[in-house]
């Protein structure tokens, strides 16, 4: 599969989605398109989307173009029914914002250190060696994102397609989330 | 506040215990009025999508979580008609004789207030009500009891090539038992094997409350009110052993509605939590005279074994639950330094993502590496999950936080720590378990983390009331009529999934009340 086709089908995944605040107006999108068309996010800052997009696609690729930063942030400002995996591993709803805005935070400043690769990046991360990281441990808010990467790339009808695994749903997902 | 409502009898929780008193007790001719925390729930709401089914679960006020063992209540707890057993996988397992009497045999924990005998009469009716797939005669561990209503499911790729590593070391396999249909049965329909039991089965082949209970209970007549969380029991003011009702806020008020009978059936922390909170000024809350509210809270610390393999294993096919059991060993708790039973459930349906999926258990391969080694995994994975006892410990417990919900109830808080002999046990059926795997000829083995699967205990049943909060029919002690159900009730927690012996336990609470009437 090329690059260009799975970015393709990525954007074309999914019927109509969440909406998102797109060149000032709000429309319904997929996260992926959303993402492609320059969303404007809610809840976490641009800044934070575009370190999320850099450490969450060298975690797993495809993450970026596939709408990480659109998913986690429309999913911030879901409250209560927020589909995150995050809720799952003792972060209420209420409490998710603090978990991604400070270590997001942190990865923009990692990103910005001299010399600083994305894949240096994680393996500092991995170690929990980023010396002034604020928020949950690094080694742990890297496994989240790689877990929420995995979910908008691979835990959609299209992300089984692309791993061959026949999806067989017994009710449709209308949208991946 | 709003106009008090009265019934019969008023179960608070619609999950796998409270549903089946429903419809027991309301074809009884009872009033019945169940109190559910979370939305109503049909099985239109069983999306096929991981990412989907985490709506399924608790999104009620947060568990705050201590030790070393948290017990994973957001995790483990669901929300809404149908509890945490509405996404439950149907791996229906009765406890053994033993498990009732490890304090008498091994100066372990507590001994139950009735044998394996007592039950066996209620686990045979439950399983012909709900339907059960499996192998009796090939399970020979397992207790006596009548055979399953349907044949077992059939297996595939990667149980057969799983069940060699266990023949080739010695240890024995049957077909895991399961309330899920081999065949249609009692108008449902049959399984699919397609894997999605996880986000919850809508087709009503897995025996979900929805399909099962609920249908009775509605017709019956049993009063559903939703979004009505619990907070606390009302004593009599004439007589303290009285329960006279509960109090629940729904839609922002404050509710109160009195009954003859009181059950909570809100899964094990919300359930203690509930009676933790109905402490008055200078009345103990109820079952806690001495002390032993929340008390004994257990956790089997499970983990799971993964191999790569050069056949295709095809691990999409199947039920979440699993294909085949292993019991070996289940008998023997005295296990060199370690101590308590094992099992081990064989070659489960499994996806790449989501948090038992597995793409996330590596989180070593990224990057280039990630998507070719997700194709080979999802053609040549097989996995299988180690279930352990845990030991019941006073200071396991549920007990309140300083800190309150959004109308000033204070949240559970949970203390677990794993025993030491615990550990050792579940540390050599780990490696034992990578030892299996190779012998199936996996090409590459690990395992996933130690985690905390099921939440049993903290109202625990017993003969004294200093040593439990209940007898041995669930009502507490220092009550006429209020009653607990569900796994909460487990003094010791035996090393099986727990929810065909909470339905046994609540198959023998609704016998005994409905003789009271
Ligand atoms: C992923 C997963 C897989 C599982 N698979 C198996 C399996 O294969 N086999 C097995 O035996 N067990 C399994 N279990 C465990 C099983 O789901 C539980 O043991 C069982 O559902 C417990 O039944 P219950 O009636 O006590 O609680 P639940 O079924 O959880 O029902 C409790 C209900 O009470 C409600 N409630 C809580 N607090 C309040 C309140 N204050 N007021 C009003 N309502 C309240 C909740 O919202 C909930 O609906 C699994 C669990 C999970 C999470
Ligand atoms: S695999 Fe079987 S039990 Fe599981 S969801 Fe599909 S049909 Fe239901």
């Amino acid at each position: 599969m090329t690059a260009d086709t799975t970015r393709r089908q990525l954007l074309a995944g999914g019927a109509a989605l969440g909406w998102f605040c797109i060149n000032g107006s709000w429309l319904q999108s997929t996260p992926a398109q959303a993402q492609a068309d320059g969303f404007a996010p809610q809840h976490l800052s641009v800044a934070q989307c575009s370190a999320m997009n850099v450490i969450a696609d060298a975690l797993v690729p495809g993450a970026h173009v596939a709408g990480i930063a659109a998913y986690i942030d429309s999913q911030l400002s879901a409250k209560n029914d927020s589909l995150l995996l995050v809720k799952y591993l003792g972060v209420p709803t209420t409490a998710q914002s603090g978990f991604y805005r400070p270590a997001l935070d942190s990865c923009i400043r990692l990103l910005a250190a001299d010399g600083m690769t994305p894949q240096l990046a994680l393996t500092a991360m991995g170690e929990d060696a980023v010396s002034d990281w604020q928020g949950p441990p690094a080694s742990f808010f890297s496994f989240v994102l790689r877990a929420d990467a995995l979910d908008v790339v691979y835990g959609t009808e299209q992300g089984f397609a692309r791993l061959d695994i026949p999806y067989r749903a017994h009710i449709t997902p209308k949208k991946p989330w | 506040m709003s106009n008090a409502l009265s019934t019969d009898t008023v179960i608070v929780g619609a999950g796998a215990a409270g549903l089946l008193l429903a419809a027991r007790l309301a074809e009884s001719g009872r009033r019945v009025t169940v109190l559910e925390a979370g939305p109503k729930r049909s099985t239109d709401d069983l999306i096929s999508s991981q990412i989907w089914a985490r709506r399924l679960k608790w999104s009620g006020p947060q568990v705050e979580e201590l030790g070393d063992h948290k017990v994973g209540h957001a995790f483990n707890a669901g929300f809404g008609t149908g509890g945490s057993a509405l996404h439950h996988y149907g791996v229906w397992l009765r406890l053994h004789p033993g498990d009732f009497r490890v304090a008498s045999d091994h100066g372990v924990g507590l001994d139950w207030p009735i044998d394996y005998q007592t039950l066996q009469p209620h686990y045979d009716k439950i399983q012909s009500e709900v339907g059960l797939s499996g192998d009796a005669d090939a399970e020979i561990w397992r207790p006596e009891g009548a055979a399953y209503p349907m044949p077992p499911m059939p297996l595939f790729a990667q149980a057969r090539i799983l069940q060699k590593g266990f023949e080739k070391t010695g240890r024995r396999t049957a077909p895991l038992p399961l309330a899920i249909n081999s065949q249609p049965y009692q108008g449902r329909a049959a399984c699919q094997f397609d894997g999605w039991c996880d986000a919850g089965c809508p087709i009503g082949a897995l025996a979900n409350p929805l399909v099962t209970h609920l249908p009775r209970a509605q017709k019956a007549g049993v009063q559903f009110e939703h979004n009505a969380l619990v907070s606390r029991v009302l004593r009599d003011p004439n007589k303290a052993a009285r329960i006279r009702g509960v109090e629940y806020f729904q839609g922002g008020e404050r509710h109160t509605i009195t009954a003859k009978d009181v059950i909570i059936a809100a899964f094990t922390v919300q359930s203690a939590r509930i009676l933790l909170s109905s402490a008055a000024d200078t009345t103990p809350a109820p079952g806690n005279r001495f002390d032993q509210l929340g008390r004994y809270l257990t956790s089997h610390p499970a983990a799971t074994v993964f191999g790569l393999f050069d056949e295709p294993t095809y691990p999409h096919q199947g039920v979440s639950g699993g294909q085949l059991l292993s019991h070996d060993d289940y008998d023997n708790k005295q296990q060199g330094n370690g101590f308590g039973s094992s099992q081990w459930l064989i070659a489960h349906a499994i996806k790449p993502h989501d948090l038992l999926g597995y793409g996330t258990g590596r989180p070593d391969i990224v990057g280039n590496q990630l998507e070719p080694w997700l194709q080979d995994a999802a053609q040549h994975l097989a996995n299988m999950t180690l279930v352990v006892e845990d030991i019941a410990a006073p200071n396991n417990r549920v007990t309140l936080s300083d800190a309150t919900d959004t109308h000033g109830i204070a949240l559970a808080r949970t203390e677990h720590n794993l025993d030491a002999r615990t550990a050792r046990l579940w540390q050599q059926r780990i490696d034992e378990g990578q030892e299996i795997m190779r012998a199936a000829r996996a090409r590459e083995v690990w395992h996933g983390p130690r985690v905390a699967m099921h939440i049993m205990g903290g109202t625990v049943m017993g003969k004294d009331e200093q040593q439990s909060v209940t007898d041995s029919f669930g009502r507490v002690h220092d009550t006429d009529n209020l009653y607990v159900s569900g796994p909460s009730l487990f003094p010791s927690s035996g090393a099986v999934n727990p929810t065909f012996t909470l339905s046994a336990i609540a198959s023998r609470q609704a016998e005994h009340l409905i003789t009271q009437q």
